[in-house]
């Protein structure tokens, strides 16, 4: 891990932390029975680690997306859409295939991935062939992926046996083997930490890697050398959507056993903030899921217990992106005017 | 940055400020000035002090009365009064020699004009001393005589001017005295007469002058052939050719098509006409910071460039240790004074800087190089090992299109020099039989 990602982690800590405590003493509870409160709820027993891994999880599958996509100087912000695809393929794979459980899982995985990267390929596409700005196209993407779920679910795919619109449930023998039993958490965390080491791999030790941060750092440099910025720009968001995607993959697999349009609460934009929070570095990020994962897990907690509301900690995820990236800013132009 | 310096500059007389890149000629200005602050030491002054910067400081929104007067408006009520800002602005350039159109925006004038603007906009607020920091660099040789008949105007109203230059020429023609700065030190001052170009040379890089190896002449067959060449808005109709172990100049005044002749030759904008050329091809780009290099990433990294996916050998994974070598192997040939290999790019100076880059271009010996600017800001020691490295991949047999606004440099490498003006070329001139004065002529056009 680099320097600056283990500092902007620490800063970010303790600029939580302070946060935490002003909104607990705003809501009229004392910072050190709210805090008990947070941790019993994030780390307090089995279920609660559980719950607290189960959020890492799908926090850090379209975390790492996200960071791929950055570091390639394209602001992703469609991993939401790319992941409720990448659900959605999988979910569908999963209720139509009959092979041996490991076969089908690895699979599903695939279909996830594929369908998050096709999505992401499309604002990939449309930036390389016609220079379409990624964060409107990538933003529209999202509303387009949400109604054609939608439509696909209500409509021709919709199971024969559903209350709701939903897919059918996969076959109990795809559903993810679980870590702790009779919880939510999944091997999808350890694929995830697999997928974080190997991006780590790609991006330092491969020319794929170098050609993509290179087109991030400086666009003009790498295009006069040869690297095409058309082509980084396709492959990077196609990646970062298939990281996504595997998320959509994970959720389906590991927690709902079937696709529907409730699949991610807003996983997609969470992890923004903690791509961001991580310094865009794969193992500072995989720290990053873990904290953003104990807000989640810890923040229900502490609402049931000493009535914080739970957004008052989504609130406190945005004040703290918000901070770095001012921070990122003034740093930047702090240099400048050296 | 500077160490106890002290200078003075009297009204009247045309005081040289000369010294290489990264000697603190551009600080010492800003300091005078009173846009940065000295840790130690004072700045006295009578009356004003103005600052023209090497790169202008213009509104390109704007026109011409509008910069001039910016923060310090004529006003009628609440509104500008144009009508005396535009009699202002006309009555200053026709006092000085600076007849610029008070109504052209500023986005539509060419350089040299622009310094006119930007002379204006200082002279508008009556300066005692005008320091005009490298006022030629972007110039043409006439727009250069004219600039210097503009100072000598106003040192004849008593205005002291401070020019500062790495143009030896401009100083031995035009300056009454020259200050050498070094390393942040004054290690020369005298008046013009009592010294020679020589110990100017000398007292700026602190030692000889590196010389460059004499040209040896082959006849090579033709590599290049550029067959009616056209890039929309930039260039029209141009056709060239270039031999084996020949270096073609191209002299013209910044911003005449010359970005778009490099980039179709290196096919990185679209274009008609045929270009054949060898397909290994070394690039020196003109902006290093922008277009070269990726200043937060090591020598290792930016030695990469372009070639990340030779470095992986056919694999996914680079080869770091070969990667490594590579790079070791371009700071040795090419004198690229660094602590390691592995320090960010931005820690070095630019001459090294740049220095990595003509070696990163050249260490393959590529049979097309297309240098453009090789030498733009960086010191004599740096631009010496350019132009013998340049030569050095001509004499094995490269042929190599050079793009130059220096003459100098032009006129020192080139076997063959064009003239481009307006996107289109004006003319040839072969076997060393170089005219400044009609080259000049053609650059403008006239």
């Amino acid at each position: 891990m680099k320097r600056e990602s283990v500092r902007a982690l620490t800063i970010g800590t303790l600029g939580v932390a302070a946060a935490m405590s002003l909104a607990m003493l705003a809501s009229h509870v004392s910072p050190i029975l709210g805090f008990n409160a947070f941790f019993y709820g994030a780390f307090g027993g089995k279920q609660q680690i559980a719950e607290t891994l189960a959020s890492t999880t799908a926090l850090l599958f379209p975390a790492l997306g996200i960071a791929i996509a950055f570091r390639a100087g394209l602001f992703n912000i469609g991993a939401e859409g790319q992941l409720l695809i990448g659900g959605l393929l999988a979910g569908w794979l999963g209720t139509r295939i009959d092979v041996p459980p490991a076969l089908a899982i690895t699979a599903i995985f695939l279909a996830g991935a594929l369908g998050g990267a096709l999505w992401g390929a499309i604002a990939g596409w449309l930036k390389a062939a016609r220079g379409a700005n990624e964060v409107i196209s990538t933003l529209m993407l999202n509303f387009i992926a949400a109604s054609l779920a939608l439509y696909l679910v209500t409509g021709p795919l919709r199971a024969p046996d559903a209350a709701g619109p939903e897919l059918s449930l996969l076959p109990h023998a795809y559903w993810l083997p679980t870590l702790l039993s009779q919880t939510r958490a999944t091997i999808a965390l350890p694929i995830a930490l697999l997928a974080a080491l190997a991006l780590r791999y790609v991006l330092d030790r491969t020319w794929f890697g170098y050609r993509l941060r290179a087109a991030g750092e400086a666009p003009e440099a790498a295009r006069r050398a040869g690297i095409s910025l058309s082509k980084v720009a396709l492959w990077a968001m196609a990646w970062s959507g298939a990281l996504a995607g595997m998320g959509g993959a994970a959720l389906v697999a590991g927690e709902l056993h079937r696709f529907n349009t409730q699949l991610s609460p807003g996983y997609g934009f969470i992890a923004i903030a903690v791509a961001l929070v991580g310094g865009l570095e794969p193992l500072a990020i995989c720290v990053a899921a873990l904290a953003f994962g104990a807000l989640e897990s810890g923040g229900l907690a502490l609402q049931a217990a000493a009535a914080v509301p739970k957004d008052a900690i989504h609130v406190i995820e945005g004040l703290l992106v918000f901070a770095l990236a001012a921070r990122r800013y003034l740093g930047a132009k702090g240099a400048a005017a050296q | 940055m500077l160490d106890d310096v002290d200078l003075t500059c009297e009204a009247g007389e045309i005081h040289a400020l000369v010294g290489e890149n990264g000697a603190g000629k551009s600080t010492l200005a800003g300091i005078a000035a009173g846009e940065l602050s000295a840790d130690a030491g004072e700045v006295l002054r009578d009356g004003r002090i103005g600052l023209v910067h090497q790169h202008f400081a213009l509104i390109e929104r704007l026109c011409v009365w509008e910069n001039v007067v910016l923060g310090h408006e004529p006003r009628r009520l609440a509104t500008i009064d144009r009508e005396t800002a535009r009699t202002f602005v006309r009555q200053l350039g026709e006092r000085y020699g600076l007849d610029v159109d008070p109504d052209a925006l500023v986005e539509d004038l060419p350089v040299g004009i622009r310094q006119r603007v930007e002379l204006l906009r200082e002279l508008a607020r009556n300066p005692s001393i005008l320091i005009l920091d490298e006022p030629t660099a972007a110039l043409s040789p006439g727009e250069v005589e004219r600039l210097f008949s503009t100072i000598a105007r106003l040192t004849e109203n008593g205005v002291g001017v401070l020019v500062i230059t790495h143009k030896l020429d401009e100083v031995f023609a035009h300056a009454g005295r020259v200050t050498v700065l070094r390393r942040g030190i004054v290690v020369e001052r005298r008046p013009i007469a009592e010294i020679t170009r020589e110990q100017v040379a000398r007292a700026m890089i602190g030692g000889d002058i590196p010389s460059i190896p004499p040209h040896e002449r082959t006849n090579g067959a033709v590599v290049v052939r550029v067959r009616e060449l056209a890039v929309p808005g930039a260039i029209e109709n141009l056709s060239l050719h270039i031999a084996a172990g020949e270096i073609l100049g191209v002299a013209g005044v910044e911003g005449n098509g010359q970005s778009a002749l490099a980039d179709a030759l290196a096919g990185l904008t679209p274009f008609r006409g045929s270009v054949e050329r060898p397909t290994a091809i070394g690039i020196i780009p003109q902006d290093r910071l922008v277009e070269a290099v990726i200043p937060g990433w090591s020598l290792v990294e930016n030695a990469m460039l372009g070639r990340e996916r030779a470095a992986a050998k056919g694999s996914w994974r680079i080869d770091r240790a070969a990667a490594r070598a590579q790079c070791t192997a371009i700071v040795e040939r090419f004198d690229v004074r660094t602590t390691s290999i592995d320090a960010p790019l931005a820690t070095l100076s630019g001459g090294n800087q740049q220095k990595l880059v003509v070696g990163r271009a050249l260490i393959d010996n590529p049979a097309f190089v297309i240098a453009y600017n090789p030498t733009r800001g960086i010191d004599i020691g740096a631009t010496a090992t350019v132009h013998t490295e340049l030569l050095a991949a001509r004499n094995r047999g490269a042929a190599i299109l050079l793009i130059s606004f220096e003459l100098d440099e032009l006129f020192a490498l080139s076997d063959r020099i064009v003239v481009i003006a307006r996107g289109a070329l004006r003319g040839e001139f072969t076997e060393r039989r170089f005219d400044r004065d009609a080259i000049g002529r053609l650059m403008v056009n006239a």
